[in-house]
């Protein structure tokens, strides 16, 4: 019965897929909304990267539901890694680095990525970048350490801090605007001058809390992963 | 109106909290999540009471169609109402280790509440994903080592339909260039070929995945038969739901008129059939239930199918129906023993369980006079008025459908009173206080049928009217008039 179904869906499935191969034109797809947007973005969101006005302008709901399911995906992880992720015991009992060079490397790494991750952050409203790629790089500069020294315990009180306070700074800069009369989410304060630092409204603020959300999502994620193994390798032993 | 967004915010913004309010205080932390969840009730009732006539309103500020528009009309607040009030009713009160289930359960609701809003193409899929990632956490919030491979294949088979509808999305952005509904509809002519009809398939199966649509429905009976009660509850009797409810705007607003119905009629009809059958076969208690939720929700596309107000009305009543009767069913049986050989003569100790089992039993089968037979005649009739072959098919498919339902249902019925020849000492241990409750709704309903019949109507001929909700999108003079055809031409860019 269930190879049937299988077999059934399968076959539907390359039909659809044939379907669309024979009727889909590459090069003529119409710019309704697309068009508007580059009209106007500039000029109603203030926002150098068009790309910005669009991920914390025009849909920002869609990023706040974006940070919203990393977090959710964060929080059904350590539902299933469950007890494992919170024990901090065993972690303390040693430190040990593996060889110099990757201690070091680390410890030069570590600053560097911090800087590069809150530069991208911070200038998402100018540049190709943003909160979602700089925070990534935020996680990475805190899990390497991890990686370098096993055994050595991740603040995750700091990480709980830093994940619901962030997330919660965009959806209240959201509710600030539907409070004052405005729409939830609507841009606060003025344009600016486009392409100064502090220009496109409260944009670089929400970018600013997804970035740290982001960033404390993934490193939160990642420790308890790496609790998860070294806790199998002592298991082991 | 705006302040129906406070549903989206408010649980997410305490969801992202929560952790931090459990480290403070305990007690704190148990009792806001049900706060929250009444505040969103309270919020929906005010912004329902208020409605006159469908309202869309442009989150941050950007008019549709550039921005994402909610598009609030009856249907999607009573569903906004409903959300919390179920979620009040299966909430995990009792348990000391649940914060993140709590958590995950706040977020669900923030993400059907969305869900249930919203008039854009794209943050409908952004609400679908988050209920997805939420629903699996749930699913695996057992630990257990059935539960986890359970929610792994649900996992796998969901992750398939999400690529299934962005894709579906993809190409309706790329023959249309717009994701906003009510655009779509005004645009609906370049939706009526091949291509178009492929782009609603695809989102059809992918969001079908909740749906328990017939291919793609191989994790319910594993699901909700490994999950704790009140996840299955949820899923089978809200998220199905809602998903359901997601394809039916898209296919009324931006399919009208074309073959996209016909469509959900297949599906709805091989769901039926498939799902009756199993569960006819079905042994296990907790699965017969799962795959009789599989042919109900066949029944409810079957309804949806049926293009204009009677489908809708049909739709919205067996929806309902099902929400309220199969959550019940999945508590009422919570504590049964699935094998179902082995009820035999429980009703003589526990009478009030096994009563409220017969109630909802013969309601689902549809038996006269309990609700349950309204919406199924309402469905019957709406077939017998389309007239054509395709819904005669479907028509016999459902007769012989209930016949199965009722063997196995009244199956068991007649295990639970038949004389047991062991001294049983069999109890349905089960707490009947919320399950009574459900059973006074049902029983109210069916005091209140007329009115509530014609309320019922009312939304269904609001919802079902396309050109009202690409004019309220566009607010071009939101009239409660029902009977507009040519607003198409008034509303347009």
């Amino acid at each position: 019965m269930r190879n049937l179904t299988a077999l059934l869906f399968s076959g539907g499935l390359a039909f659809l897929l044939m379907v669309i191969a024979w009727q889909f034109t590459l090069g003529d797809a119409p710019m309704l909304i697309g068009a508007a947007i580059l009209d106007n973005a500039v000029k109603e969101v203030g926002a150098a990267n068009l790309v910005t006005s669009v991920v914390l302008g025009y849909r920002g709901i869609d990023t706040l539901g974006e940070i919203a399911i990393l977090f959710t995906a964060a929080t059904a992880t350590s539902m299933v890694l469950g007890s494992f992720a919170m024990t901090d015991e065993a972690s303390e009992t040693e430190q040990r680095e593996d060889g110099s060079i990757l201690g070091s490397s680390v410890r030069l790494f570590f600053p560097l990525l911090l800087t590069l991750g809150l530069y991208i952050i911070v200038h998402g409203h100018l540049t190709p970048g943003g909160g979602f790629q700089g925070g990534v790089i935020l996680a990475g500069a805190f899990f390497l350490p991890l990686l370098a020294i096993p055994g050595r315990s991740i603040n995750h009180g700091g990480i709980a801090l830093v994940e619901g306070f962030s997330g919660a700074a965009f959806i209240l800069i959201g509710l600030t605007a539907l409070f004052s009369g405005q729409a939830f989410l609507q841009p606060l304060f003025e344009h600016g001058v486009i392409g100064h630092l502090f220009s496109a409204g409260s944009l670089p603020l929400l970018y600013i809390a997804v970035g740290l959300k982001v960033g404390a999502e993934l490193s939160g994620l990642l420790a308890n992963l790496a609790g998860i193994s070294s806790h199998a390798a002592e298991a082991e032993k | 109106m705006n302040s129906i967004v406070l549903n989206i915010a408010l649980p997410l913004l305490v969801a992202f909290l929560l952790p931090l309010i459990h480290a403070s205080s305990r007690i704190a932390a148990r009792i806001t999540g049900p706060l929250v969840l009444m505040v969103m009730m309270w919020s929906a009732v005010i912004v329902f009471k208020a409605l006159e006539y469908p309202v869309s309103i442009a989150l941050g500020g950007f008019l549709p169609p550039v921005g994402v528009s909610f598009h609030l009309d009856q249907l999607a607040l009573l569903m906004a109402t409903i959300i919390p009030l179920l979620m009040l009713l299966l909430w995990p009160y009792q348990y000391e280790q649940n914060l993140r289930e709590q958590t995950v359960l706040l977020l669900l609701a923030a993400a059907s509440s969305g869900l249930a809003l919203s008039g854009d193409l794209f943050n409908i899929y952004v609400f679908y994903e988050l209920i997805s990632v939420a629903s699996f956490g749930l699913a695996a919030a057992n630990r257990q080592a059935s539960s986890f491979a359970a929610a792994f294949r649900y996992l796998l088979i969901s992750g398939l339909g999400t690529v299934l509808a962005l894709t579906g999305i993809a190409l309706i952005y790329t023959q249309t260039g717009t994701l906003n509904l009510a655009q779509l509809g005004l645009l609906s002519s370049r939706l009526d070929n091949p291509l178009g009809l492929s782009a609603f398939a695809l989102i059809l199966l992918g969001i079908g995945v909740k749906a328990e649509i017939f291919p793609l429905n191989g994790w319910v009976a594993e699901v909700y038969s490994t999950a704790s009660t009140r996840t299955s509850a949820l899923l089978a009797g809200l998220v199905s739901k809602l998903a359901v409810l997601a394809i039916v705007r898209i296919l009324v607003v931006a399919y009208d008129d074309s073959e996209a119905g016909l469509m959900l009629l297949v599906f709805g009809v091989l769901g039926i059939i498939w799902g009756e059958f199993s569960a006819w076969r079905a042994q296990d208690l907790k699965r017969m239930f799962a795959y009789s939720s599989i042919g109900q929700l066949g029944m409810i596309l079957l309804a949806f199918s049926i293009p204009g107000e009677a489908g809708m009305f049909a739709g919205i009543a067996m929806m309902l129906h099902h929400l309220v009767v199969k959550p019940a069913l999945f508590l009422l049986t919570e504590k049964w023993n699935h094998g179902t050989d082995s009820l035999r003569g429980a009703a003589r100790l526990s009478p009030l369980a096994a009563a409220l089992f017969v109630l909802f039993a013969l309601s689902l089968i549809g038996v006269p006079p309990l609700p349950g037979f309204w919406a199924k005649m309402l469905l019957m009739s709406g077939l017998v008025g389309m007239d054509t072959s395709v819904y005669y098919i479907a028509l016999a498919v459902l007769m012989i459908a209930t016949v199965v339902e009722a063997q196995y249902l009244i199956r068991i019925a007649v295990t639970l009173y038949s004389a047991s020849d062991r001294s049983s000492e069999l109890r349905l241990a089960s707490n009947t206080g919320v399950m009574s409750l459900f059973a006074v709704v049902l029983l109210s309903a069916l005091l209140t049928l007329t009115p509530l019949g014609s309320k019922l109507y009312h939304i269904a001929a609001e919802s079902s009217n396309r050109a009202l909700y690409i004019r309220t999108t566009f607010n071009v003079n939101p009239t409660p008039v029902l009977e507009h055809k040519n607003a198409t031409q008034e509303a347009s860019l």
